[in-house]
């Protein structure tokens, strides 16, 4: 190990500041905002930042900082495997970063705070990764061996007190709760792009707030903004029932309205003395359609690309618990380019500032673009460093513009709802390539007896995903169904009328046996008028 | 939830006129099956299934119509689908040999 420029007597020093026995007496949280000073000042360093692994294990999320506190007051949130942070937490490796550009770094506080060199280092517990530690330099800076060995050897100490916050019983129950209800990952949904941030209130404390995303079996979206009137623990718990109530319900009505009337009788007779705001929008990607319905919840701002954002003319009905009372659902048109923004009060309402203000702030930091985007913009504008004193949830709806011709891939669970899933967003791909409504329809057709072989014949009772990919070539259209199932032949007697559809509505099939699944590959000649 | 509905239009001793609509495919096909089985007595001389507002029909829904087409044939009853000429259910059907078991008529033409 080369300690270039660091004398023993100095390195020996360095290791007892970060070992210092007085830290033991320090609180978690105190104790990691400690810890990344005592690395500010050996490293001679600007900012230092801890990020950790949430629950889905697929996102850090910024948990303490030092000379960057926006990280944690914005709840950044980096994929791992992207970004700086991100690409740390996926090699298991120290990463040094001379020059920091837009490019190499993805959370734009870093370069807005006008970081010049970045050094990160995972933080590492029994081989598995915990999260990521990192210190940036606001001139440029060569990080040395030496330097990436000092961290490193911060970074143990940093994993313990970073253990032992997500396990210390009291304050981090209802963090935790709160944490474990919120849905780790959002469904991905071609055409439409989702992003959302959840940041607790005054001194960590988590309140009733909460966001979520989910398939309705009809292949629509439902999606939820809510804040159960109340804080700590008891509404974060009581948040999550009603989350719960909501999805439960949602199986069984597309419509908002009724949902939310449904959840209100709900409330209003198992849990008595509850109230909250929720705001419900249900959509249909095929259509670029969205209803929603408002329970006395802030309206949503919707950003469209040549005018600025504007808030939703929403009738707002009771909040659920009230009284019974008839609710209403407003349609929106919600074309590719266009975005929906959902948020609780937290991020709007100031002490002793009107309501108005805080939404006028909001409209003018939401811009169209990438729903991620979105979301750090408007928590860097609206929180900015402060700390925020009622819990904020957000959640981007962003439909990308897409190129018309780029190919659609989709993957389903092999299941006959899937059908008309995949049917309604190959049809919706098909009238954007431009063929003509017959051969659209008939094109569906073949594909839609090509998926519903894999779904009655490739998996057993275990099921199994089907994938789709549909490519528009010049003059012809091309399905590739594939499965990773064990292929068995056809039986019933039904059987030979879905082979007949296939070849009767497109030009070619091909039906091919992998050692890992079966590949049938549909193709259809569109002329070259159609085509386009 | 899965849109498909079967209604009786109109029905007399001796026949009845079933309207269906929606997209019909393996996952609604048992309703569809046990709705338009369980309109249709053993009185009837015949049966008339308006198919214009059916907009997808794979062959899990043809296998019901043409079990229906042998049943009722059996029971020398009558059957008639109404599909509009041009339309994606008519080349399904047209394309599936339907015509064996059932008169295909296009029926008034939709506007």
């Amino acid at each position: 190990m080369a300690l270039d420029g660091a004398a023993p007597h100095d390195w020996l020093r360095r290791i007892e500041s970060l070992t210092d026995t007085a830290l033991s007496h320090l609180g978690v949280e105190e104790l990691l905002v400690e810890l990344l000073d005592r690395v500010r000042e050996l490293l001679a360093v600007d900012t230092a930042a801890v990020l950790l692994l949430d629950s889905s294990a697929q996102y850090l999320v910024a948990t303490a900082a030092r000379g960057i506190e926006e990280e944690v007051r914005q709840g950044v949130r980096i994929p791992v495997g992207k970004g700086f942070a991100g690409r740390i937490a996926e090699s298991k490796q120290p990463l040094i970063l001379e020059h920091v550009d837009r490019v190499n770094v993805l959370n734009p506080i870093l370069t807005e705070k006008g970081i010049r060199s970045l050094l990160g280092v995972p933080l590492l517990s029994g081989g598995e990764v915990l999260g990521v530690l990192h210190v940036g330099s606001l001139s440029t800076r060569r990080f040395t061996e030496a330097d990436v060995e000092l961290l490193r050897l911060a970074s143990d100490r940093v994993a313990l007190a970073a253990q032992a916050r997500q396990t210390e019983a009291a304050g981090a129950a209802a963090g935790a709760l709160q944490r474990s209800l919120l849905p780790a990952t959002l469904p991905a949904v071609p055409g439409v792009e989702f992003a959302t941030r959840y940041v607790p209130g005054g001194g960590g404390e988590v309140g009733g707030d909460w966001y979520d995303v989910f398939e309705l079996p009809s292949g629509r979206i439902c999606v939820v903004v809510g804040d159960v009137v109340g804080r700590g623990l008891e509404a974060a718990a009581t948040m999550g029932r009603l989350r719960t109530v909501l999805r439960a319900q949602a199986l069984q009505t597309d419509d908002p309205a009724e949902l939310l009337q449904r959840l209100d009788t709900h409330i209003r007779h198992f849990e008595r003395g509850v109230m909250a705001t929720v705001q419900c929008a249900i959509m249909t990607p095929w259509h670029d359609q969205l209803v929603v319905s408002s329970a006395g919840h802030p309206p949503p701002v919707v950003t469209s690309p040549d005018v600025p954002a504007e808030v939703v003319d929403l009738p707002a009905d009771l909040p659920v618990g009230v009284a019974a009372r008839p609710r209403r659902a407003t349609t929106l048109c919600l074309p590719p380019g266009h975005g929906l923004f959902l948020y609780t009060d937290g991020l709007v309402e100031r002490r002793g500032v009107s309501l108005d203000v805080g939404l006028r702030k909001l409209c003018a930091a939401l811009r169209p673009g990438p729903a991620d985007a979105v979301c750090a913009t408007v928590m860097a504008q609206l929180l900015g460093g402060d700390q925020a004193a009622d819990d904020v949830a957000v959640l981007m709806l962003s439909r990308p513009v897409t190129d018309a011709t780029e190919p659609l891939v989709l993957r389903h669970h092999a299941v006959p709802l899937a059908l008309r899933q995949i049917r309604n967003l190959a049809r919706q791909w098909l009238s954007g390539v431009g063929v003509t409504v017959r051969v659209a329809e008939e094109f569906l057709i073949a594909l839609g007896e090509a998926c519903a072989n894999v779904v009655e014949h490739a998996y057993g009772p275990r099921g199994g995903m089907i994938s789709v990919r549909l490519v528009a070539e010049p003059s012809v259209i091309v399905a590739v169904v594939r499965d990773h199932g064990h292929w068995r032949s056809p039986r019933g007697h039904n059987r030979g009328r879905g082979t007949v559809l296939m070849h009767g509505f497109v030009d070619e099939v091909r039906i091919e046996h992998l050692v890992n699944g079966t590949e049938v590959t549909l193709r259809k000649i569109v002329s070259t008028e159609e085509a386009g | 939830m899965n849109e498909i509905s079967v209604n009786v239009e109109w029905a007399t001793d001796e026949a009845i006129r079933i309207a269906v609509s929606g997209e019909i495919d393996l996952a609604n096909v048992d309703t569809f099956e046990a709705e338009l089985l369980g309109a249709i007595s053993n009185q009837l001389a015949d049966v008339v299934v308006d198919l214009r507002e059916v907009s997808y029909l794979d062959s899990a829904g043809l296998r019901v119509l043409f079990q229906l087409g042998a049943q009722l044939e059996t029971l020398q009853i009558g059957l008639r689908l109404v599909v509009p000429q041009d339309s994606a259910v008519r080349r399904v059907v047209d394309l599936s040999g339907l015509e064996v078991l059932a008169t295909i008529e296009p029926g008034p033409q939709r506007t």
